[in-house]
């Protein structure tokens, strides 16, 4: 290939690449801003977390995404849907874009974005206790029935008072109501593994934190990479612990024991200059399965 | 006479060193070629497994365009079609090439042609500099100023495969820049000396000269490059929007093969459809890796004929 062809391919395909661009179905032509400045005639840049996500499973299920036909499952998640992995991935991409929506967990909310109300209820750990809004889970945690001692003097620290202490001063609603008090064992020491949940992660890192500087001698590791990824180590031992962010599937409860460590919201969150303030079960169902496509579709 | 005998027969400790020093190479010869036939093996046989033990036809895999590997599809069969991945792979990898290709030939021709002194002292450590930043630094810069920046021109989330070609036009740029410098290098000087003679100018001389026979030498770093796009897993995935759909421009979410694998293996269990598929998708990666390999050859081979 010649000099001169080559550089006649590159142009060529630079001109091919700056037209394919321009070919994409940008924000629609007539602009429709209200009295905020939110151009609501903007499509909805949909956010949603990765297949295997406890956080997605939970959402799918409450909000009717996910259908089910006797024993198959269909999750109707609109394919076009941006796909983070993480709670984070999700938090960054919706407070950096006006037009996208997403949902997280209630307990890792703070003021880069904001949670829209949901059939005029707002989302708070109070709301949740009290069943009102309704998009809520439990955070679990599994083991396969053989916990080393340390591992099970951890676990017996989440489910006391003091543990549960934590849970609630993090922002979700305590699992456990009258939790007994922790009764820490002289001389414990080991490594602990803990899998699991990106949603979790966070109030377990203070239960972790809050457990080691009772225990010194106990080293806890914990690797944030989703609840099946939690359930799975669990199950085949590679973790002394998982997180899930959902209800266990059947297939896990069969070998893996469950107890749930908090309640927690979902919150669906959108970015701050987003007007929409509210929404019902059925238009976050209809955005996250691609039927509704614009934002002026669900601010009447 | 027995005693000189003796000693040219029996081993020196000359020899024993020898024969030591071959038989640790030989050793070190051999692990590597068993952990590299390991790895295809593994690779290979968890990869096929999708089509002989979980029953995918082999072609709906490669053609088709729905990627859900929980679901079935009315024929029974898994939704299993790597068709979208495959796609934005190539795409990914031909147009970060592209864009990189003249930066690099032309980083290259000024660092060896035009201001070697300035080229050595300025844009080498550049480059060098550029080739040791981690990917996941990449993807943060582009998700962080890439992203923002094709969503305040081109509309939608941002997310896809345009942002994915940006940030990895720039991690193959010092790939291909310093192999390009390496192969206009290689050009013997007295090629520039006739050239010149001839009354030919600078530039005719760079032109129709130099980068024609290092023609072979640069399309070996091009290759290179596009090797290491094609494999170019976090970065990517970063910034193209995981969606596992054909992309319909390159402004809307996508996803690859690698991006797929990164997002997915953590979430599936050893021995299900759900992993094997991925492990397939692996396998479509270590051919196109090979693929390259061999491509790379190739062009070397020819380059040397000539």
């Amino acid at each position: 290939m010649t000099i001169t062809k080559l550089s006649k391919l590159t142009l060529t395909l630079g001109a091919g690449l700056a037209l394919a661009a321009c070919g994409a179905d940008s924000s629609s032509s007539g602009s429709s801003e209200n009295a905020e400045g939110f151009d609501t005639s903007q499509t909805i840049n949909v956010i949603s977390r990765e297949d295997g996500s406890g956080t997605r499973g939970a959402f799918t299920e409450i909000t009717g995404v996910l259908v089910s036909e006797g024993d198959t499952e269909t999750d109707n998640t609109y394919s076009g849907a941006t796909i983070q992995n993480s709670t984070s991935g999700v938090m960054t991409t919706v407070a950096g874009d006006p037009a996208s929506i997403g949902y997280i967990s209630l307990g890792s909310l703070d003021d880069s974005i904001k949670a829209v109300t949901i059939e005029g209820v707002e989302a708070t750990a109070e709301t949740v206790q009290d069943s009102s809004y309704a998009i809520a889970r439990p955070f679990n945690i599994a083991h396969n029935g053989e916990l080393s001692e340390v591992a099970e003097d951890f676990w017996s620290y989440i489910m006391s008072a003091e543990g549960q202490e934590i849970v609630v001063g993090e922002g979700y609603v305590e699992a456990v109501t009258d939790a007994p008090a922790y009764e820490a064992t002289e001389g414990m020491s080991g490594n602990i593994s803990v899998v699991g949940s990106t949603s979790v992660t966070p109030v377990m890192e203070v239960l972790v934190e809050e457990y080691t500087a009772l225990n010194p001698e106990v080293t806890i590791d914990i690797t944030s990479n989703g609840s099946s990824a939690g359930m799975t180590a669990a199950m085949d031992g590679s973790a002394d612990i998982g997180m899930a962010s959902r209800e266990l599937k059947d297939e896990e409860l069969d070998v893996l024991t469950a107890e749930p460590l908090a309640i927690d919201g979902i919150a669906v969150v959108v970015n701050p200059e987003n007007t929409i303030e509210d929404l019902t079960m059925e238009q976050v169902k209809q955005i996250f399965t691609g039927e509704v496509t614009t934002w002026d579709e669900v601010s009447k | 006479m027995e005693e000189i005998q003796e000693r040219l027969l029996g081993n020196s400790k000359k020899g024993r060193l020898e024969k030591i020093g071959k038989s640790i190479s030989f050793i070190c010869i051999a692990i590597i070629v068993c952990v590299v036939a390991s790895i295809l093996y593994f690779v290979t046989s968890k990869g096929l497994s999708t089509f002989f033990v979980d029953d995918v036809s082999f072609w709906n895999f490669l053609t088709s365009s729905v990627w859900s590997p929980g679901n079935v599809g009315e024929d029974g069969q898994p939704l299993v079609g790597a068709l979208p991945m495959i796609t934005g792979s190539f795409l990914v990898t031909l147009l970060s090439a592209v864009l990189a290709t003249p930066f690099a030939i032309g980083a290259a021709i000024f660092m060896t042609e035009i201001s070697p002194s300035t080229g050595k002292r300025v844009l080498q450590p550049v480059v060098e500099l550029l080739v040791g930043i981690p990917s996941v630094v990449y993807g943060f810069i582009g998700l962080t100023v890439i992203v923002p920046f094709v969503r305040s021109i081109f509309g939608g989330t941002g997310f896809g495969i345009l942002s994915s070609t940006f940030v990895l036009f720039v991690m193959i740029l010092p790939t291909v820049t310093s192999m390009a410098v390496d192969a206009l290098n290689s050009v013997p000087r007295h090629y520039r000396e006739a050239s010149l003679a001839m009354g030919a100018t600078r530039w005719q001389t760079i032109y129709k000269v130099v980068l024609r026979s290092a023609m072979p030498g640069l399309l070996t770093a091009v290759v290179f490059g596009m090797a290491r796009a094609f494999g170019e897993a976090l970065a990517v995935q970063m910034v193209i929007g995981n969606a596992a759909l054909m992309p319909g421009s390159l402004v809307t979410p996508a996803s690859t093969l690698t991006s797929i694998l990164t997002m997915s293996m953590g979430n599936t269990v050893m021995g299900t459809l759900e992993n094997n598929v991925l492990w397939s998708l692996a396998l479509i990666l270590m051919v196109m890796a090979l693929f390259f390999n061999i491509l790379t050859r190739w062009i070397g081979k020819k380059g040397a004929m000539k």
